[in-house]
């Protein structure tokens, strides 16, 4: 579903990603780990197309689909969905109304015929209740007044209205505390799907005790330096990320 | 500037009717004053250049009255149509009633001479054409809409003048729907006085067109009255209005909320003025501008609070945005402050979109024009966040989401 080919990526002038490789298939989840700085970040910005992200050099197909050709909501039509790590506040415009527009603006470009009001909010009602969020919010401005943690459910919200065919998640998990992580991770498991594929990316390994992915890989300095499944997560929470350095002074010395 | 008086106000032989004194002494004051210029405060940021470049030659040929636009809500319509209303083409609520102005009607000392500042106030009395009453003695559930239009054809200069009086314990919701026409000059007074314990919803929806649209308003509340004004102005080629609203008595309550969709070369300037003369007061108001293009907005906002109208409150905020390059916003809040145990705040911003905001509806979905209009229809309306949802809210964001 996804590859990504040896990915430079240069923000204001400087390079972050340094040659990144990952192939991500249908209906599998993938977790990208590792420490601050070493293009998490830049990662989930780049697949969602945010202007000041630049490929210099690589590619990224989706879907067959070369990426860095496609505008932000042509990548959302076609299926990628962001869940940011900071939400946007959006004052002034309403929660429901946006995400009503945009589902309607992605089913429109892809030849599908628009939502109608009533069954819209439905389906928001329903994921809302899963997340344990207050009807209220839809009322609300995008955002506005949202508790970090709501923020993030928000997020997941509208994953879940989107529908969308690989979701990236980028540190959904910070600022929450166990409570909410548990509600996030439900509403991330309840949209697993062989269709759908998940980028979780995270700094911590507890959302994975409860996400369970197929398989975790550890970004470094603006590469993939290891991969492998479930336990390698494990031993980066009893090591910590100082093993890369090890790892790198091996392999300079070797 | 003399040249502009020439056109406007020629030395001709005025109509002799009940209102004969009373323009020649708009004339004098007229005369002895001048229109504003460059250096005359309260207009610097507003040239007249458009109106001494027209001849006002006359008013062409008049077409028929354009059709009403249907209004999603119950309302009585009044038309006024280049400067002139027929009573008998409208059937008002009970309770209310419209009657023409008479000389009698005219405070003039209460008339502000404040030098060329309120000359065009002057000029409409000193060629005062049709001039109405409107007396509220009832809570009036039903709005009155008062429709005002200007032929396309239109050159000529009209000077309308209503009055409106509130009594007490009564209520009015005026909506002014107004656009504008041909290259004339409407040059509107709106005197409001409103009784204890009353009460005015004031909704001003307006697109000046190529006309030169200028008003002047003042509005005195009573004891425990409320003065609400909602404003929308699609823009127009020169569009000028002040609003004064004067809290006279205690627990008298004044907001003022707008909000200015500015377009191609459109120049719109607000003058308000909110005077706290007794205490205990409140008042509010909120002011958003987005310019794009070469458009212009100017707005100041002024709060006075006089010595001994202590236990005043104040809040004022205004919102701007910069749509392109070439847009200007001239905005200032004014506070003059002399009473005691006073809050007074005012806030002022001007900025661009919100370029994270605008990737993040990006990112789900919505094209770039699609984001940029829902962000700025999302930065206009929050100033309607105070009209009650309704009829009249919903037709009011409708017309403003086709602006943004």
């Amino acid at each position: 579903m996804l590859k990504i080919e040896n990915l430079h990526v240069e923000v204001d002038g400087k390079e972050i990603l340094k040659g990144l490789d990952l192939e991500i298939g249908a209906g599998e989840m993938h977790a990208i780990m590792g420490p601050n700085g070493s293009g998490k970040s830049t990662l989930g910005y780049t697949l969602a197309g945010r202007d000041g992200y630049e490929i210099t050099e690589g590619r990224i197909t989706f879907e067959g689909k070369d990426l860095a050709e496609l505008e932000p909501e042509e990548r959302a039509a076609a299926g990628l969905f962001l869940a940011l790590q900071y939400p946007v506040e959006i004052p002034g415009v309403n929660n429901a109304y946006f995400l009503r527009a945009a589902l309607n603006a992605q089913r429109k470009a892809r030849g599908e015929d628009e939502v109608d009001s009533m069954a819209f909010l439905k389906a928001v009602r329903e994921q809302l209740k899963v997340l344990k969020m207050d009807e209220a919010l839809l009322k609300r401005a995008v955002n506005e007044g949202f508790s970090g943690g709501e923020k993030k459910r928000n997020e997941i919200v509208q994953m879940a209205v989107l529908q969308p065919r690989l979701a990236v998640l980028d540190e959904t998990d910070s600022g929450l505390d166990i409570d909410a992580l548990k509600l996030v991770a439900e509403g991330v498991n309840r949209l697993r799907d062989p269709e759908r594929s998940f980028v979780v990316i995270t700094h911590y390994q507890r959302l994975l005790d409860y996400l369970e992915p197929d398989h975790v890989h550890v970004l470094s300095d603006g590469r993939i330096v290891e991969s492998g499944d479930r336990s390698l997560a494990e031993r980066l929470e009893r090591e910590g990320y100082a093993f890369l350095d090890e790892g790198a002074a091996e392999a300079a010395g070797a | 500037m003399s040249e502009l008086l020439e056109r406007l106000a020629p030395d001709d032989a005025l109509p002799s009717d009940g209102f004969a004194e009373l323009r020649r002494h708009a004339q004098k004051i007229l005369m002895q004053h001048g229109f504003p210029h460059r250096k005359t405060e309260n207009w610097k940021y507003t040239p007249l250049t458009l109106l001494q470049q027209r001849s006002f030659a006359g008013t062409g040929e008049m077409g028929p009255l354009p059709a009403a636009p249907e209004l999603p809500f119950d309302a009585a319509v009044i038309r006024m149509h280049n400067g002139e209303i027929d009573p008998s083409a409208t059937k008002l609520p009970r309770g209310t009633s419209l009657t023409g102005l008479v000389a009698d009607d005219v405070d003039v000392d209460a008339l502000v001479a404040d030098g060329p500042n309120d000359a065009f106030a002057w000029l409409n009395l000193a060629r005062l054409g049709q001039g109405w009453k409107l007396v509220v003695d009832e809570r009036v559930e039903r709005p009155i809409v008062l429709l005002t239009t200007v032929d396309d054809a239109f050159e000529g200069a009209v000077h309308p003048r209503l009055h409106v009086e509130i009594g007490p314990d009564s209520a009015l919701t005026l909506v002014s729907l107004q656009s504008g026409g041909g290259a004339g000059l409407h040059n509107a007074v709106l005197d409001v006085r409103m009784g204890e314990r009353s009460k005015m919803l004031h909704v001003i929806d307006r697109s000046g067109g190529d006309t030169v649209w200028i008003e002047h308003a003042t509005v005195r509340v009573a004891a425990g009255a409320s003065y609400r004004a909602f404003v929308s102005d699609a823009g127009g080629a020169l569009t000028r209005q002040d609003l004064r609203v004067s809290l006279d008595a205690p627990e008298a309550r004044g907001a003022i909320h707008g909000v200015a969709t500015l377009t191609d070369r459109a120049l719109v300037d607000y003058h308000t003025t909110i005077e706290h003369h007794v205490g205990p007061s409140q008042s509010a108001e909120s002011f958003r501008i987005l310019a794009d293009d070469r458009a212009t907005g100017v707005f100041n906002g002024r709060i006075l609070i006089v010595p001994g109208a202590d236990d005043s409150h104040s809040e004022m905020n205004t919102g701007n945005l910069l749509l392109s390059e070439n847009a200007r916003i001239n905005t200032k809040p004014e506070l003059e402050i002399h009473a005691e145990d006073v809050t007074a705040s005012h806030g002022a911003t001007i900025g661009q979109l919100d370029d994270d905001a605008r990737f993040y509806l990006r990112s789900r979905g919505l094209s770039e024009r699609e984001a940029t209009a829902l962000l700025k229809y999302g930065f206009a309306a929050a100033v309607f966040d105070d009209l009650e949802p309704g009829p009249l809210a919903d037709w009011l964001l409708e017309r403003l989401k086709a602006r943004a």
